[in-house]
């Protein structure tokens, strides 16, 4: 009897020892963001502080990135299983080059490019940009659509003076009027409406989807390695991922506090501020028509012909169905 | 005698001595005013006191984690490049064959902006720090070369021609003579190496990292928080200011002997 009930106790204690190292190795993802973290990249950090990858077994490491074609770089060469990044970049790298990179999941389903002027500047649409000084970054994904953006409104490249600036100092620029205009991501402007509050002045918008620029932008994009051998950990991964998305726009002051857990030097306040302020990017029209989380072919195509147009690529380069996968769509 | 004599020497004596500090004083003073009566906007200009709130904004545990970071990546590729570069300069100095080899590729990997390479380096072999070990490795181990070196072929003939007069071993010859009249060399290399750590490890940084006072700096631009900026920025400084002190003392305290003499 004594022997009997020290070996159920010894088998039981193996048992949650088997448990226990069972749930210590979680499946390890590492997580690419195209850029420092910031309020559009809140999801990753809520999906791991509200428990959504643990839930799901997983457990998530976050790198952060320099751009769009740094963060395809490191997918592509497998230091990150999958990552945050613009899909027009990986259009136009896989049209010339075979990047073993996917999209899995659109995530802005409206380009985040736009225009930024002062209220005061009497400049109301595109078309006043003519003959204006212009300033944006050197390496943004909007210089290339530019010309796009300003032939659909009449004008060309040399209607205009563009300047390329520092992404930290185009908005001083325009505040002190060394500039009319700026081009940056919408993402931006609850933190330059901040800053030019602080001097007097109000700053407008102009974004370039409401002028005909309608495409698939920052996406979830993984390395075809990963979805490959590790197909189970991708689904749960994207689950959650997806869940992430979801909690971070319905609950933005929570995530923003999620973040700035995470990351300290972000305030909490800027990124609930820059999540609403971005909610239409990744709920719009379009989720609204094709559902959240699915690319349609027609859209694809579409931006397709947009980044062909913007990179001067010729349209057969790639079979833009080729650059998505959609298996792994949560249900 | 008059009393004030002495009294005016003395404070002419102490603005003397306290030149370098009053005039740093004064510049941030300058600079403060400068802020507050033009009225110059934090983003273009912050002033000192911005600067300082900024800088106790943020938690001193999280400046700890970033100063560790930068730290820990610059003092690595600083041994790392002291291992290389003593070695290389030995093998340099006593084979004419070895020198020929070997200085036009040092000058090849001199004469390359790191700051470009550096993505490639990160490509290669990750986003850890190996990686920016070895970036700082690059940027700092030729000036550790070329200085011990010339202090090496620099050590008197007559020194040399004795030592091979007493049939000294070619062993003693450069542990006995060459190094220690190379001493004050290496030294000025190692202050010039120390300081292009900092650099390194910040280049690095601004390449891929996930902390470190380059990392947070950058940071800080992306968010438009342009005081904290600077406060990061001052923190570095002040950090490669110590750690260019600390190669002096430990020279002071181990080779005192190799110091100019004070007139």
């Amino acid at each position: 009897m004594k022997t009997a009930m020290k070996t159920t106790l010894r088998l039981s204690l193996l048992a949650s020892l088997i448990a226990s190292t069972s749930a210590m190795a979680a499946d390890k993802v590492t997580f690419q963001l195209d850029w420092l973290p910031g309020g559009d990249k809140a999801p990753v950090y809520v999906g791991i502080q509200q428990g959504f990858f643990a839930d799901e077994d997983l457990e998530v490491k976050i790198a952060s990135g320099r751009g769009s074609t740094d963060a395809l770089t490191k997918m592509a060469t497998g230091q990150s299983d999958i990552g945050s990044s613009d899909i027009g970049a990986l259009m136009a790298a896989r049209a010339q080059d075979d990047v073993p990179v996917v999209a899995v999941l659109p995530y802005f389903t409206q380009a985040p490019h736009a225009f930024f002027v002062l209220k005061n500047s009497g400049i109301k649409s595109i078309t006043d940009l003519k003959g204006k000084k212009i300033a944006t970054s050197p390496f943004t994904s909007s210089n290339a659509f530019l010309p796009l953006v300003l032939k659909q409104n009449g004008l060309t490249e040399d209607d205009i003076q563009l300047v390329k600036s520092d992404p930290g100092a185009l908005s001083p620029m325009m505040i002190t009027g060394n500039t009319d205009a700026i081009i940056a991501w919408v993402t931006n402007t609850a933190l330059f409406k901040a800053q030019a509050e602080g001097a007097g002045k109000e700053i407008i918008e102009m974004p370039w989807s409401n002028s005909g620029l309608s495409l698939y932008s920052s996406s979830l994009l993984a390395s075809e390695r990963f979805l490959e051998e590790r197909p189970d950990v991708a689904k749960r991964f994207i689950k959650a991922f997806a869940k992430s998305i979801e909690f971070s726009y319905q609950y933005p002051d929570k995530a923003g506090e999620n973040l700035h857990k995470m990351v300290p030097e972000v305030d909490a306040e800027i990124v609930s501020a820059q999540l609403k302020s971005i909610t239409n990017l990744v709920y719009n029209d379009v989720t609204k028509k094709d559902g959240f989380g699915n690319f349609t072919p027609a859209r694809i195509q579409k931006t397709w012909e947009y980044v062909a147009e913007a990179n001067g690529l010729t349209l057969d380069a790639l079979d833009p169905s080729t650059v998505v996968n959609s298996k792994f769509v949560p249900e | 005698m008059n009393q004030t004599l002495p009294l005016k020497s003395w404070i002419q004596h102490q603005a003397n001595r306290f030149a370098p500090a009053l005039f740093f004083i004064g510049l941030v003073v300058l600079w403060e005013l400068i802020c507050q009566l033009g009225n110059v906007p934090n983003y273009i200009l912050p002033s000192p006191s911005a600067i300082i709130t900024a800088f106790f904004d943020v938690e001193f545990s999280r400046w700890m984690t970033h100063l560790w970071a930068t730290l820990r990546v610059a003092l690595m590729g600083f041994v790392l490049s002291i291992c290389i570069a003593l070695p290389l300069s030995i093998g340099m100095m006593r084979s004419e064959l070895m020198n020929r080899i070997l200085y036009p590729a040092l000058i090849v990997i001199q004469s390359t902006p790191v700051v470009a390479v550096a993505p490639l380096i990160i490509v290669l072999l990750g986003t850890d720090d190996p990686s920016r070990v070895l970036i700082t490795c690059l940027i700092t181990f030729f000036p550790l070369v070329v200085s011990t070196t010339t202090g090496m072929l620099e050590t008197p003939p007559e020194m040399i021609e004795l030592s091979q007069s007493l049939r000294a071993p070619r062993y003693r010859e450069t542990w006995q003579i060459r190094i220690p009249y190379a001493i004050p060399h290496i030294f000025s290399g190692l202050r010039v190496s120390i300081t292009l750590a900092i650099i390194g490890a910040v280049v690095a940084e601004f390449v891929a990292a996930e902390e470190g006072l380059g990392y947070f700096i950058q940071f800080s631009t992306s968010f438009f928080k342009i005081p904290q900026a600077f406060a990061g920025l001052i923190f570095l400084s002040i950090i490669s200011l110590l750690l260019f002190k600390s190669v002096q003392w430990i020279q002071v305290w181990l080779f005192p002997w190799s110091l100019p003499k004070k007139k």
